[in-house]
C-alpha cells in the first residue's frame, strides 16, 4: 500500500507504503519502505524511486566517467573519479607489456582521461577501462545527483545544448562533465543553470529560450 | 529582580524574557547555505546562530581508521572565541569535546553508515552566537545538514532542552535560566518513534518531575521537528527567474 503521491516531496524517516518494490534510497523495517534521504519520490505502478537532491558519486558498473589520473604506480594508474573510493587503471588497458614498459609515455599525473567503470567491488573499489585522453576543452563538475537532468530524457536536454552551442560534450555520471569547440561559455551558462533548477517544471522550454536568445546574439 | 540575594527567574507567572512555561524561543532554519559543503544548515534559536556544515563521505584519512563495513560518522562542536560575551579561547575544551562526542553518538544510531564503507563522514557544528541551548540546536542544525547532503538516515534528529527554574518545569531555557536555575536536561529524540538518542542532566529533579520534564521535552521536539521538515521543504523551491 502506498503512503505517498507522485511527486511529493519526501524527508529521510518518511514512510513510502508496504509491499512496495524500492531501490537503493530506502530502508526496510517490519515490512514496511522508508525513505532514507531528501527527494522527490515518483511513483511507477509497484515501484517507486526516489531521485536525490545532493550525494557523493559512488562507481556503478557500466558508467562512464571522467577522472583525473592521479597517482602513477608500477603498472597502474590511480584515477580520481570525484568519489571517495579508489579507482584504477591497469596498465594492460594500453601498454602491451606494461612491466618493460614506462607506462608514462601513455597518461601521466594530471591527465583527464574518460572511461567506462569495469568493475565495482564490495567496498566500491572499482576499476576503469576503454580510457581515452581529452586533450584541450574545459572540464566542469556539477553535482552528480543532476547529471541525469543534464542529460534529458533520451538524451533531449543534451542534443538541444549541442545543436544551439556546437559543442561537443562528454557527460561523466560522476559529475564531470568535458566540454570543447563551440560556445563553450553558453554551454557552461546552460548546464550550471540545469544544475540549479534541476527540480523545476519546465526546464527545457527555459533552457531552449535561453540558448535561443544568446545564439542569436552571437 | 534580586529578592533575598537570589536572581528571580519568574515573575507573575511569566519568565524573564515574557514567554509562557512551554513557550520555545523563535526558531529559523535554513538549508545548504555553504557552497563548498556537500551539505550545511543554518539555525537561528533565539539569540544562538548556529552553522552545520556536513563533508563527505569522503576519503578517510588516516588509512588504519577505516572501516569496511561502515563510514565513519565524526561530529565536531565548535564555539567559535566570539560567541560568548568573554572571549573563549579557540580549540577544543572539555566542555566541546563532550558535546562533539554525544553529538557523535546521537547521528550515529540514524545515519546508515553501513552504506558506505571504508569513508567518512565529517559534521562541523559552529556556534557563532551562544545564549544556551546550544549543543541541541547544534544537533538540529547537523541532522538538516546531513539530510541537506543527501546521506541515508533512518530518521531525523530533533533536540529540545527542558530544565527546572524557580521550581518550575520550563521548556528551552535561556542564558539567565540556565546559568541560576536548579535544572538542565537536553534530550535529542527521533521524531518517527521517539527514541531517545541524546539524554543528559545538569541538576536534580524528583521522579515525578523527571516525568512532566521529559513530556514536556518531547512535546517541544515535536514542534521543531514541523521548523525542520519546512527547512528541507524550502530548500527545492529555487527561485527560477534570475539567469
Amino acid at each position: 500500500m502506498l503512503r505517498i503521491k507522485n511527486n511529493e516531496f519526501v524527508i529521510p524517516g518518511q514512510l513510502i507504503g508496504s509491499r512496495i518494490i524500492c531501490d537503493t534510497n530506502c530502508f526496510y523495517e517490519n515490512g514496511k519502505v522508508y525513505s532514507a534521504i531528501q527527494g522527490i519520490a515518483r511513483v511507477i505502478g509497484n515501484r517507486v524511486i526516489i531521485i536525490p537532491s545532493s550525494g557523493t558519486y559512488v562507481p556503478k558498473e557500466g558508467d562512464i566517467v571522467i577522472g583525473v589520473v592521479k597517482n602513477i604506480m608500477s603498472r597502474n594508474w590511480v584515477i580520481d573519479i570525484n568519489s571517495p573510493y579508489t579507482c584504477i587503471l591497469k596498465g594492460e588497458e594500453v601498454a602491451r607489456d606494461p612491466l618493460n614498459e614506462d607506462i608514462r609515455k601513455y597518461f601521466v599525473v594530471g591527465d583527464i582521461i574518460s572511461g567506462k567503470i569495469s568493475r565495482v567491488d564490495e567496498v566500491n573499489n572499482s576499476t576503469i577501462s576503454g580510457p581515452r585522453k581529452l586533450e584541450n576543452g574545459i572540464v566542469i563538475e556539477v553535482n552528480p545527483k543532476r547529471v541525469p537532468r543534464v542529460v534529458g530524457k533520451k538524451r533531449s536536454m543534451l542534443n538541444l545544448i549541442k545543436e544551439k552551442t556546437k559543442s561537443r560534450i562528454l557527460v561523466g555520471q560522476n559529475g564531470r562533465i568535458w566540454i570543447n569547440d563551440g560556445n563553450i561559455e553558453l554551454t557552461i551558462m546552460a548546464i550550471k543553470r540545469i544544475e540549479k533548477e534541476a527540480q523545476t517544471k519546465g526546464l527545457t522550454d527555459r533552457i531552449a529560450k535561453m540558448l535561443e536568445e544568446n545564439y542569436n546574439k552571437n | 529582580m534580586k529578592r533575598n540575594g537570589k536572581i528571580r527567574l519568574i515573575k507573575d507567572g511569566k519568565r524573564l524574557d515574557g514567554r509562557k512555561f512551554d513557550e520555545l524561543r523563535r526558531i529559523e532554519m535554513k538549508v545548504g547555505v555553504l557552497k563548498r559543503a556537500t551539505g550545511s544548515a543554518y539555525v537561528e534559536w533565539g539569540k544562538n546562530k548556529v552553522l552545520a556544515g556536513v563533508y563527505g563521505p569522503r576519503e578517510l584519512h588516516p588509512k588504519y581508521l577505516r572501516d569496511p563495513t561502515k563510514a565513519l560518522l565524526r561530529c565536531i562542536y565548535n564555539l567559535a572565541p566570539f560567541s560568548v560575551e568573554e572571549r573563549k579561547r579557540p580549540g577544543p575544551d572539555r566542555r566541546s569535546i563532550e558535546i562533539s562526542k554525544v553529538t557523535t553518538e546521537a547521528l550515529n544510531s540514524v545515519v546508515l553508515v553501513e552504506r558506505y564503507p571504508n569513508t567518512a563522514i565529517d559534521v562541523f557544528i559552529e556556534i557563532l552566537q551562544a545564549d544556551a541551548g546550544t549543543r541541541c540546536a547544534g544537533i538540529n542544525a547537523a541532522a538538516l545538514a546531513l539530510a541537506d547532503a543527501g546521506i541515508p538516515m533512518r530518521d531525523l534528529v530533533t533536540a529540545c532542552a527542558v530544565g527546572k527554574v524557580d521550581g518550575e518545569i520550563v521548556l528551552d531555557l535561556m542564558k539567565e535560566e540556565d546559568n541560576y536555575g536548579e535544572c538542565d536536561m537536553p534530550v535529542a529524540i527521533t521524531p518517527r518513534k521517539k527514541e531517545v538518542v541524546l539524554l543528559q542532566m545538569d541538576g536534580k529533579l524528583t521522579r515525578d518531575e523527571f516525568k512532566r520534564a521529559y513530556e514536556l521535552a518531547i512535546d517541544g521536539a515535536m514542534r521543531i521537528c514541523e521548523i525542520q521538515k519546512n527547512a528541507l521543504l524550502s530548500s527545492i523551491n529555487v527561485d527560477v527567474k534570475g539567469v
